[in-house]
């Protein structure tokens, strides 16, 4: 938090802080390149990064407020010299349109501040959900209820990190809230309405991705996390399910050995019937004259000579490789054993997904890079680039402080990069639904499921939608609710694409905090919000016009897994650094463990004045590094443990 | 180590403004080193030490800043899962002082809310060039909740206390949850939402 000024020398200036970007930087700076990684918002991991509620809602408000680019050349003019010249990257970023908030969750004070909480605040015109309906373009559907029953509904919502506090809070309300803050938490055994209120007091405990993605247990960013050591930075936990969508309801798919003979659902023949296709797709290459015959057609047409039921298809199809009715059959056969192959790594299901979200894995990257003397800057931009004219090259960037800082390369985000820089504009977008709910789409023995969905197109023009379905032990939503991630390639709009899926498989009130009607077992819809995110990972260098030493970081992609990404980290560094390894193990030079003695440590307490001091040091023994290996899926906190948080985040199953 | 080797592991965080003396308190508790004119904390991610305390045996593992506290940015993932944390300021800087709100803001948006926090004042053998009086430190602690010491890592004074007695409070916690697995009442100094561990266990 000291104000210092940056060195004006590195190998690598990096701006972005995305996967990719953070991958390179981690890579970059562990094989002693002097890093520096620079963004310019002031949260990590850009596209990537997560948000709790209050944060997610100040992101909102800084997209409806986008600046529009300043063409500003002031800052740079007399840092270029002779035989130079500049090329301004963009200062706004595109990448997100068509955003779209509803809220549903009841405007109620919470209920056992009901009676102590003014009822009526007339003076409270403005209501927090109402915030994002300002945008044009963003409809609530709560826009035409009266305010009369609203409570103190702007319970203390947390700005994030240099963030606006939410419209229609004044002071006033904040001071009248305080006292209320004190009241005694009641007794938790009643299954309490969760009211808007209560998202924006417990804001903090979401932690909502704006990329959903699972981690492939045999994937590359495990693999990488792995080799690298990162992973030590991060606690994951198993899916423990995949279900998917068919005749108009949610069925659990099975998958493992153990889901396939414990299924009920299935009846022996087809037990026998999965089983023996399963076991022939994991090793289909050594097989070729089962499926030769079919190399030039599509895997459906495949399954279908395989004696599958009708409902084992579309498993295999939907949920286990994961293709369309078009998809060739080797790449389909490619995809079931890649999924195979990836069960029972850790766990009953193929993926693995890191507690608090996966706007974690950049940041982890990220403090693998500081750790070996990367340089972090938040807030912090590059205005333009310095290329040097007669080789083209860039030389040097000149950051928003006017600094002039020389570098070797330069990795770069895609949305940094001006248009006059590409050489076409037409890009595909992803569109992204982010829901929170009251229950699961499948109910079950545990209310700690974290499961993905599988959504077949339910009309022939409709795109197959991915849903994450996150519980509260996954560290991304506050108890007693859901958080689901809806994915697809657009076609239109993501509420054109996403809003049909939504409203077949949730109840979506008519009012905010409407009750749903009697026999009504779908999760009801406490919050949604829908955007289109741009997905760059078709462009290539080819795509920009560039000079060679600046490097530009596409994605994320619309896929599932990570691969791309990482993938591409990988292929920047080789062109970065084509001689050194790609991120080797981070030694453990402070594994060496004092097995002290603490013979003061009696009763020595905050409270007590003993005085530890002079413990006896035992002698040094060297461990081995804790999570060393392929311990991926980390053991939670002893103390966690101890306490009763649901056991999932075990020792991984080899 | 096996999972047997220990009753107790503890995360234990420190942050603070650069140039306070997180590293060197790590690098006095863990190795009995004080590097002088030690620059940057480069390649040190955290540090183990493994601490006997009422016959229990107690894995401290002790983690850094890295260097990203130098402009502000910090990750959040690196307050994830702490048991406590350790926020650092220099007595002769006023200015490491002054800081210490923005620092307590980051605590209360991503550290867990059962988080023990102590605030250490680093660098007593300066004497004469205290800028904060010890007083004035305390006061803030107090206001904050905060459990606090004055420590110097370069005479190592009170650099095991400061970690023993953290282990000490760690396991005093760690026990009582144990024991009043549902209990809702909140921590002393912890505001008004409830905590994750007694959440969760309620829900099971």
């Amino acid at each position: 938090m000291a104000a210092d000024n940056l060195p004006s020398e590195f190998d690598v200036v990096i701006l972005g802080t995305g996967l990719t970007e953070s991958v390179i930087a981690a890579a970059c700076s562990r094989v002693g390149q002097r890093t520096l990684h620079l963004d310019r918002r002031n949260y990590y991991a850009g596209n990537w990064a997560s948000f709790t509620f209050n944060g997610l809602l100040s992101w909102i408000e800084e997209y409806k407020q986008e600046a529009p680019e300043t063409a500003g050349e002031e800052g740079w003019k007399d840092k270029l010299e002779e035989g130079e010249e500049a090329l301004p990257l963009s200062s706004v970023d595109s990448s997100i349109s068509n955003l779209e908030v509803f809220s549903y969750a009841s405007e109620e004070a919470e209920e056992e501040e009901e009676r102590k909480a003014p009822l009526t605040t007339k003076a409270e015109t403005e209501d927090t959900t109402d915030g994002p309906a300002e945008e044009p373009n963003v409809v609530t559907p709560d826009a035409e209820t009266p305010t009369e029953e609203r409570g103190q509904d702007s319970e203390s919502p947390q700005p994030n990190e240099g963030g606006t506090s939410e419209p229609g809070q004044s002071e006033e309300e904040e001071k009248q809230q305080q006292p209320m803050s004190c009241l005694p938490e009641p007794p938790v055994e009643v299954k309490k309405k969760i009211t808007y209120a209560k998202l924006l007091k417990d804001g903090r405990r979401f932690n909502i991705d704006l990329v959903s993605k699972l981690m492939y247990s045999r994937g590359s960013l495990v693999d990488l996390l792995i080799k690298s050591n990162v992973s030590r930075y991060a606690e994951f936990k198993n899916i423990t399910r995949i279900l998917t969508y068919r005749d108009g309801k949610v069925e659990q798919v099975p998958c493992s050995r153990a889901d396939v003979f414990g299924s009920k659902q299935l009846t022996v023949v087809e037990k026998r019937m999965l089983m023996k296709f399963l076991t022939f797709c994991l090793d289909y290459k050594q097989h070729p004259e089962e499926f030769q015959d079919f190399t030039q057609k599509p895997f459906w047409e495949f399954l279908q000579t395989k004696k599958l039921t009708e409902s084992l298809q579309h498993f295999v199809l939907h949920s286990i490789a994961m293709v369309s009715l078009d998809t060739p059959t080797e790449e389909g056969l490619r995809a079931t054993q890649h999924f195979l192959r990836c069960l029972g790594r850790y766990g009953n299901t193929p993926f693995l997904f890191p507690l608090y979200g996966l706007g974690e894995i950049p940041q982890c990257f990220c403090r693998m890079c500081a750790v070996f003397g990367g340089i972090y800057c938040l807030r912090h931009s590059v205005q333009c680039l310095v290329l040097d004219k007669e080789s083209g090259k860039c030389k040097a960037v000149i950051d928003t402080h006017g600094q002039r800082i020389s570098c070797s390369h330069f990795v770069v985000e895609d949305g940094y990069i001006r248009d006059e820089q590409r050489k076409s504009t037409d890009y595909r977008q992803i569109s992204r639904a982010v829901l929170i709910t009251d229950k699961s789409v499948l109910q079950s023995d545990s209310d700690q499921q974290i499961s993905l969905v599988t959504v077949p197109p339910l009309d022939s023009s409709a795109p197959a939608v991915r849903m994450v379905e996150l519980c509260s032990s996954s560290m991304t939503c506050m108890p007693g609710t859901y958080l689901v991630h809806l994915t697809c390639s657009s076609s239109g709009s993501a509420r054109h694409d996403l809003a049909p899926v939504v409203s077949r498989m949730f109840h979506v009130p008519a009012s905010p905090g409407e009750e749903p009607t009697e026999g009504e077992d779908r999760p009801t819809l406490l919050w949604a919000m829908y955007f289109n995110m741009r997905d760059t990972s078709g462009l290539d260098s080819s795509s920009y016009h560039l000079p060679s030493n600046v490097h530009v970081c596409t994605g994320p992609d619309s896929s599932l897994g990570n691969d791309y990404s990482i993938k591409l980290a990988e292929a920047v560094f080789c062109k970065l650094l084509p001689d050194e390894e790609f991120c080797p193990p981070a030694p453990n030079p402070e594994d060496i463990i004092y097995d002290g003695e603490a013979p003061q440590g009696e009763g020595a307490g905050f409270e007590e004045n003993s005085s530890p001091e002079g413990a006896t040091e035992g002698s040094e023994t060297h461990q081995a590094p804790e999570e060393a290996g392929e311990k991926t899926d980390s053991v939670p906190q002893e103390n966690e443990a101890q306490n009763g948080e649901d056991g999932q985040t075990t020792t991984p199953e080899e | 180590m096996s999972m047997e080797d220990y009753d107790y592991l503890f995360k234990i965080v420190l942050i603070g403004n650069a140039g306070v003396g997180k590293t060197c308190l790590v690098r006095r508790f863990t190795q009995g080193l004080f590097p002088p004119g030690q620059g940057a904390t480069i390649g040190v991610d955290f540090m183990i030490k493994t601490v006997e305390i009422k016959g229990e045996k107690v894995k401290l593992q002790i983690w850094d800043t890295a260097g990203q506290e130098r402009f502000r940015s910090i990750t959040q993932s690196y307050y994830r899962s702490a048991n406590a944390l350790i926020l650092t300021y220099d007595i002769t800087c006023e200015d490491s002082f002054r800081c210490l709100p923005e620092w307590l803001r980051e605590i209360e948006q991503y550290a867990n809310n059962q988080v023990v926090t102590i605030l250490v004042g680093n660098k007593i053998d300066l004497a004469e060039k205290r800028e904060v009086l010890r007083q004035r430190a305390e006061e803030f602690a107090e206001a904050q909740s905060m459990l606090y010491l004055e420590t110097s890592a370069k005479e190592s004074d009170n650099v095991e206390k400061l970690f023993l007695d953290l282990a000490c409070e760690l396991i005093r916690e760690a026990k009582q949850n144990t024991l009043d697995n549902n209990d809702t009442a909140p921590m002393p100094g912890e505001g008004k939402t409830i905590s994750y561990l007694s959440c969760c266990s309620s829900l099971n």
